[in-house]
């Protein structure tokens, strides 16, 4: 049963944010991380999000993945609106449409490589060997199958990192988001991970958004944005590596 | 409900955060330990002491006296009670015990006449020795099951209680709870060998009645034939007069009542500060896992299943435990001579299984809640 608000039919990009805003009030005061900004995502564009803290980077992407709801405007991802889907319906839609990478990694510490990738497939309806076989793919694709047994704290910061996205990659959700994910590794760590990101857009053709502080990052994605304010500022291509 | 796929990853939180686990499982191990035992002592209470349909036992003791040491009655009472209507038979018999307080320890010598023996022992099953023994010494003693294991006797032994040295004849094993904990000895050998008894005057008769409809009818014929002798009586059901006589213990058990209800209390709050801590420990944790498509009604049923384990797998040890040692310990509660037999009863233990259970998924009831209401982005500002 297809449960969500579908927009066949239409000319648009994968992803279609218009007006989108994003208010919360933190005690007295309202904060408006987002305000009225459109944008476009081509499907198996590699974007970048730069901008200082605050600026409402996260926000956007945190709207984009379906783990937080607008306040105005709308937003498409593929052929759904997100902007009207319940809280269940985002759970449900995120299990198959999207996967996330986190600056922390955000493993559970007490499941292995292997259980922590499995997680999302928990959801879906596979048999034992076919959770078998997609996480060992998965952890095959981000190079760490050879961990697939270490727990998180087993695992150097770029390790866990990889395991993190296979996690993400393992549902083969269309789009992948990530959060700083070389905020808090090294450099050459950070550059096996940019060049596992850049693999997943380039070669398996996920749409992948990425938020990052690092100039450096950016050279990997076909597009970069920056955001000041909750709004857009900037928007500049980027030749492909 | 929760699906037996997530019942592997609800085991990983318990199995993995070994310490935190171990330390709430036991924690609700002797909490359930407590409240099973005092259950098991309160029920066993109040089967001893609350009349049943079927009963048909009397006992007639000095009006007013309760304790053994002060009951005398004139043997040849037995005779006038035997006679009247609705009475089947009329047992004196003689107490003597080497502890007038409430004990878990008494032994209590029950003086009976030789040729009554049979009709007791219809309830019996012989474990040990023969009855023939018994006929065949002067101071040979019957034991129960419970006196001869909690204190080791066996036949051919003699020991030596309250005064008197007695050789043990048989040990048996009975339906009746006054029968498993005390010495059957011939009532003339105790009126002797006990420094204040004498020939011809006992404690107290045990008297059947045909009709348990009539019990309370016969005890009042009963004490309304003796009303004006020198040795006024005072008769009650068997049940009831255990309750009046130990009333102490009775009064003290029911207080425990209160005990095992702090008990269940502190299991609550136990599990409960366990989930909240360990909820709050991962609040990041249940973000992710909600980023990954959990439903937060699945997150919270994850968190009642871990309630639920941990509260069963404590309840379950506690009220193993509990069974085992009252099992083993064969337990007797003994005031003024008589016994309240302490033994487990299935639906004692079943009824710890459901309530530690119960407990379990009420502890995580809140925190699971909270879990599946946050929102995912303010967890991840939040930590």
């Amino acid at each position: 049963m297809n449960w969500f608000v579908t927009l066949k039919g239409y000319d648009m990009a994968f992803i279609g944010c218009r007006n989108l805003t994003k208010t919360y009030r933190k005690g007295d005061v309202l904060i408006t991380p987002l305000e009225k900004l459109d944008l476009d995502v081509e499907r198996g564009e590699f974007l970048a999000l730069m901008g200082p803290s605050g600026s409402g980077k996260t926000t956007l992407l945190n709207l984009i993945a379906g783990i937080d709801r607008p306040t105005g405007g709308s937003l498409h991802v593929g052929d759904v609106e997100l902007s009207t889907l319940s809280r269940t319906r985002l759970a449900d839609w995120r299990v198959h449409n999207v996967g996330y990478v986190f600056q922390l990694y955000h493993l559970v510490p007490v499941l292995t490589a292997y259980e922590n990738v499995e997680l999302p497939l928990l959801l879906q309806t596979l048999s034992r060997r076919e959770r078998h076989k997609r996480v060992t793919a998965a952890l095959e694709l981000a190079n760490i199958a050879d961990r697939h047994d270490h727990y998180p704290r087993q695992l150097s910061g770029g390790q866990e990192q990889r395991v993190a996205i296979a996690r993400a990659l393992v549902t083969d959700p269309q789009l992948i988001v990530a959060d700083e994910p070389t905020g808090d590794l090294d450099r050459e760590s950070a550059a096996v991970i940019m060049g596992l990101l850049k693999r997943l857009s380039g070669e398996l053709g996920k749409t992948l958004i990425m938020v990052t502080h690092d100039p450096g990052s950016t050279r990997y994605a076909s597009r970069t944005l920056h955001l000041d304010k909750g709004r857009l500022v900037e928007s500049e291509l980027q030749e492909v590596q | 409900m929760l699906h037996p796929r997530y019942i592997p990853l609800v085991l990983k939180q318990i199995v993995r955060h070994r310490t935190r686990s171990l330390l709430t499982i036991a924690g609700v191990t002797i909490a359930m330990f407590l409240f099973i035992a005092i259950q098991t002592l309160q029920r066993s209470v109040q089967e001893a002491t609350s009349v049943a349909a079927g009963d048909t036992t009397l006992i007639v003791y000095r009006a007013n006296r309760f304790c053994p040491a002060t009951s005398r009655l004139p043997e040849h009472y037995g005779d006038r009670i035997e006679r009247m209507e609705g009475v089947r038979s009329a047992v004196p018999f003689m107490i003597t015990v080497n502890n007038c307080g409430a004990s878990l320890d008494v032994i209590t010598y029950r003086g009976i006449p030789q040729d009554q023996l049979d009709l007791l022992a219809r309830n019996w099953e012989v474990i040990d020795g023969s009855l023939d023994g018994w006929h065949d010494r002067s101071d040979a003693a019957i034991l129960g099951e419970r006196l001869a294991r909690r204190r080791g006797f066996k036949v051919g032994d003699s020991f030596e209680a309250a005064g008197v040295t007695v050789n043990v004849a048989a040990v048996i094993r009975s339906t009746e709870a006054q029968d498993q904990n005390v010495a059957y000895v011939r009532l003339p050998f105790l009126q002797q060998a006990t420094p204040s008894g004498s020939l011809g005057v006992v404690t107290g008769f045990s008297v059947r009645v045909n009709d348990p409809d009539q019990l309370e009818r016969v005890a009042g014929r009963i004490d309304e034939e003796f009303r004006y002798d020198v040795e006024p009586t005072h008769t009650s059901p068997e049940r009831a007069f255990i309750a009046q006589a130990g009333a102490d213990v009775v009064n003290l058990v029911g207080f425990t009542h209160y005990i095992g209800w702090g008990c269940l209390i502190a299991v609550l709050a136990l599990i409960a500060n366990a989930i909240v801590l360990s909820v709050q420990d991962r609040i990041r944790e249940h973000a992710v896992l909600q980023t990954l498509g959990f439903r937060s009604g699945l997150i919270a049923r994850l968190i009642l299943a871990e309630g639920l384990i941990v509260g069963v797998l404590g309840g379950l040890l506690g009220t193993v435990g509990a069974a085992l040692l009252v099992h083993y310990g064969q337990f007797t509660l003994s005031n003024e001579g008589l016994h309240i037999l302490v033994s487990p009863d299935p639906a004692t233990l079943g009824l710890g299984l459901v309530v530690a259970a119960g407990v379990g998924v009420l502890a995580g009831f809140v925190p699971a809640l909270q879990a599946g209401r946050r929102e995912i982005a303010m967890c991840f500002r939040a930590v």
